[in-house]
């Protein structure tokens, strides 16, 4: 008897999903441990192994949804016969003897996907050194939109330094992976495409037979910065994208948020003079180890320890009565092309600024590999969400729910402070927060606010 | 008179425009073309093909005077000057002949003559008035003078005497050191001519990588030539047989002196201000698509401007006749043109130089020298370099310069590379054939990443 490969449920709330990938192909051998097929729900990839050794056959193709406990496939152990064609396909599948299978990871406790920034589609492009992508990477600075300084505006590393500090910056947005023949290029157009996380089909070839050459990739990533990514990837005018998987999710989500809660927005002015020199001092300190803090880690850590002062505003509000949570574990917003995910940095009060810069990077990193478990996205009590590095002043960040609040990171720029009546050049940014006032009323929100401000005024006290 | 109606009329039948004739008829245009003197242009008749005769000889004859270390004994070779000028007469005469037949298989009616524009769309050439809804000028370019120093065909040779003498000086001065000048020099070096080659820039062949250039001007030494950079020459006196310059505050002595010093485009009595065309130092100024600022006229070739080579003129030629049919051509990318010199040893060269690619960004420099090729060692011909540059963080191919033998025939391998736009990759993952020379080119690349195999 073959026996079935089925599509395993990941979570409770769990009721699509799809075969990603066949990691062994039609008619090829698998023994068992071994990794199948992945698995990609609306929250999580999840590569699956098999349970048996044999001969896999599949009923599915990659990327058609199918609900879990469908059939997917079956192994044949050896000597058995194959049939040429398999009855049983998941639509046919008799519906009671469709089994159950066991969630194999918990049901995370916070919701994966939330947060209010844009998602960001693909990236516009400017030449740039390895030095300073790999600058860009550690720091989490989304290089593409940083300006270059070097030979033909190129991006050189100190612009990407220069970037970090003047930016409260989050991981970049890594490319996106698009389906369909791939077209005439270039080597190198196919390179700096790769690169430079241009699609390559959506890029129009001038060369000899409409090949695609190095000039129209460079174009199109010219246009891409100018004209917001219309020539790169992502969806074109006249499209209709279905909603779908992760962009349902935050659909559903953020409607939700605000339809559910009271939410509500405040703006504080921080003066960022000491912490843009608290950063710099640590980023040279840790340079050897390969830490390097962002604003996004300071703010982090700010919002973190304000909330064991405040703890109305580490609380879900559950209708009948507010559950104080007793953890302080803040998520992250990072965007992805295909939608924004929030991983979770835990215990945030207990962590030094270089744990926590090294547990953000960690995450940054998996989110944009697409390697985040279910544990990264679990138990978030508060979030904290950056758009500094587009230059944003001020906006409206929705909770994550069943969270409290949620705390906007803005641009950095140079403002002023009054000596007497000279104005002084002074290092500002503005702090929006999102507070639902079912939960927490104006003035003690705002004591918040005033805590998380003082804390980077005097940022010192986050090193204690 | 007679009057002719055309759909594009072509000035100039050197390689530029004999070649837009060609494509224009191709394309199922009426093409007229206006020539003042012969079919094929300087390249032809007074250039690249009777230059490269007359080297050939010189190729030759060195050869010959090393067949000892082959195992070869043969007598000291000796040249006869009139037949090895004859013998790049007659190359020239053939190939021009050739040019013609081309014109009457592709029915292209030759006016033979100076031409005038009278309007934008109207050119008179002698008895006839070409009416043309497209003209190509495609005039040239001629050796310049120096305000102080001008050729007189006598004992100050332009390149056309120089490749036509009637006696073999002793002892001959060459002022410019670009790809014609240093060819000169190396054939007459090799013909016996005591040979003073001096350029006022700081390197001889000013438009290659300073390494190459380099490696040619030790080479040159060693081959008995005297060779002055960073030095101009103030004055040149003819007296009877001989002359004497003024070089580096020192009179000097010599049977006869080649001036070259580049070109200027033929830009004079065609009419062209009449018409509005605007020109620039001595150039027509086109856009990419070689049009003029005058609607209909086209300019291609070294009367379009720089770099002055017969293959970027045809190039051009191609692109104003696509450009004239809506056939959207491919601009001319100007850092894709090989460059050869063909000297002994030979230079060829495409792209940035290695100190113009470093201005743009990191690269990477692969060398490979000759010394290293066993087919280099096998034909007794070690002396050259190849060196690649490579955008360090694309792995585009920016540059090939390369001295050796042989190597204006393979610089085309990496044309057809930096056409493609193939990177570092592809470069190494081909199956270059063994022995050649052009293995070298292979290892060169892998030596810009660290790989190479045989040094």
């Amino acid at each position: 008897m073959p026996r079935e490969i089925y599509l395993v449920k990941v979570g409770m709330s769990m009721t699509e999903g799809m075969v990603s990938e066949w990691f062994v192909e039609d008619g090829g051998q698998v023994k068992k441990g071994d990794l199948v097929y992945a698995l990609e729900t609306e929250k999580v990839n999840l590569d699956v192994d098999a349970d048996y050794s044999g001969t896999v056959k599949h009923l599915v193709e990659v990327g058609v949804t199918l609900e879990p406990g469908d059939l997917v496939g079956y192994i044949f152990e050896s000597g058995e016969d194959i049939p040429d064609t398999l009855a049983g396909a998941p639509a046919s599948a008799p519906t009671e003897t469709k089994p159950e299978p066991e969630p194999t990871a918990p049901e995370p406790v916070s919701a994966p996907v939330a947060a209010s920034a844009p998602i960001v589609s693909g990236d516009g492009h400017i030449k740039s050194s390895p030095a300073a992508r790999r600058l860009a990477r550690e720091l989490g600075v989304d290089y593409t939109r940083v300006a270059g300084s070097g030979p033909g505006g190129r991006i050189v590393e100190a612009d990407v330094q220069a970037a970090s500090q003047s930016d409260a910056a989050v991981p970049a947005a890594s490319a996106e992976i698009a389906t369909g023949p791939e077209p005439k290029a270039s080597p190198l157009a196919k390179r700096l495409a790769s690169e430079r996380g241009i699609d390559i089909r959506s890029v129009k070839g001038t060369g000899p037979g409409g090949r695609i050459v190095q000039s129209d990739i460079e174009n199109a990533a010219v246009a891409g910065v100018s004209a917001g990514a219309a020539v790169v990837s992502g969806p074109r005018a006249g499209e209709r994208v279905p909603v779908k998987g992760m962009r349902k999710t935050i659909a559903s989500r953020m409607h939700q948020s605000l339809q559910e809660s009271a939410q509500l927005t405040m703006d504080m002015e921080v003066n960022m003079d000491d912490a843009v020199k608290m950063r710099n001092s640590l980023v040279e300190e840790w340079a050897n180890e390969g830490i390097k803090p962002t604003y996004t880690d300071i703010v982090i850590k700010a919002v973190g320890k304000a909330l064991l002062a405040h703890p109305m505003m580490n609380s879900q509000f559950l209708g009948a009565e507010i559950a104080l949570m007793t953890e302080v574990n803040v998520g992250m917003a990072v965007a992805l092309p295909e939608g924004l995910v929030v991983p979770v940095v835990r215990n945030v009060d207990q962590l030094s600024i270089k744990e926590l810069a090294q547990e953000t990077s960690r995450l940054a990193i998996a989110a944009r590999e697409g390697a985040l478990g279910l544990d990264d996205y679990a138990g978030g009590t508060f979030t904290v969400t950056a758009l500094g590095m587009y230059g944003v002043d001020s906006f409206t960040p929705i909770i994550n729910q069943p969270q409290t609040g949620i705390m906007g990171v803005n641009r950095i720029f140079d403002g002023v402070e009054w000596d007497g009546d000279k104005p002084v050049k002074t290092k500002k940014m503005n702090l929006s927060l999102t507070w639902d006032h079912r939960a927490v009323d104006g003035a003690p929100a705002a004591e918040y606010l005033v805590e998380v401000r003082n804390l980077l005024q005097s940022p010192y006290r986050l090193l204690v | 008179m007679s009057e002719h109606n055309v759909d594009v009329l072509v000035i100039g039948g050197g390689p530029g425009g004999y070649t837009a004739a060609i494509r224009a008829s191709q394309l199922g245009l009426s093409v007229g073309l206006a020539e003042r003197a012969e079919l094929g242009g300087v390249c032809l008749n007074w250039g690249c093909i009777p230059t490269k005769s007359l080297l050939h000889t010189a190729d030759v004859m060195r050869e010959a005077m090393a067949a000892s270390e082959l195992g070869l004994e043969i007598s000291k070779p000796r040249f006869n000057l009139k037949k090895v000028v004859k013998r790049s007469r007659d190359v020239a005469a053939q190939l021009s002949g050739g040019v013609s037949h081309l014109m009457r298989k592709n029915k292209i009616t030759v006016f033979a003559g100076n031409a005038m524009f009278q309007d934008k769309n109207t050119v008179v050439v002698g008895d006839d008035t070409i009416l043309a809804d497209n003209i190509i000028v495609a005039t040239g370019a001629r050796a310049r003078n120096l305000p102080h120093i001008q050729a007189d065909g006598d004992r100050v040779w332009d390149a056309r005497s120089a490749m036509t003498p009637t006696f073999m000086p002793k002892k001959l001065l060459i002022i410019g050191a670009g790809a014609i000048g240093v060819e000169f020099a190396s054939f007459y070096n090799t013909l016996g001519a005591k040979v003073t080659l001096v350029e006022v820039m700081d390197q001889i062949l000013p438009a290659e990588d300073s390494e190459i250039a380099d490696l040619a001007k030790q080479s040159f030494i060693k081959q008995g030539m005297e060779v002055l950079t960073g030095t101009g020459v103030d004055e040149v006196k003819v007296a009877g047989k001989s002359l004497t310059a003024l070089i580096g505050g020192k009179n000097r002595k010599f049977d006869a002196a080649i001036l070259s010093v580049g070109v200027s485009g033929n830009i004079e009595d065609l009419g062209l201000e009449a018409i509005g065309v605007e020109v620039d130092r001595g150039f027509i100024s086109v856009d990419e698509y070689q049009q003029t600022s005058v609607d209909g006229v086209y300019a291609i070739g070294d009367v379009a401007g720089v770099p002055c080579l017969a293959h970027k003129a045809s190039h051009e030629g191609i692109i104003a006749v696509e450009g004239i049919v809506g056939e959207m051509p491919h601009p001319l990318n100007k850092e894709r043109i090989p460059g050869c010199t063909y000297s002994h040893p030979q230079i060829a060269s495409i792209g940035l130089s290695e100190v113009q690619a470093g201005e743009r960004g990191e690269i990477k420099v692969g060398r490979f020298p000759l010394l290293a090729n066993g087919k280099a060692v096998a034909v007794n011909d070690t002396e050259g370099l190849v060196k690649t540059i490579f955008d360090a963080s694309t792995g585009a191919l920016l540059g090939a310069h390369m001295i050796g033998p042989g190597v204006t025939e393979m610089i085309q391998g990496f044309a057809v590379a930096i056409g493609l736009e193939t990177t570092e990759a592809e470069l190494m993952d081909t199956i270059f054939p063994h022995p050649t020379l052009s293995e070298a080119m292979h290892e060169s690349v892998l030596s810009a990443f660290g790989r190479t195999i045989n040094f």
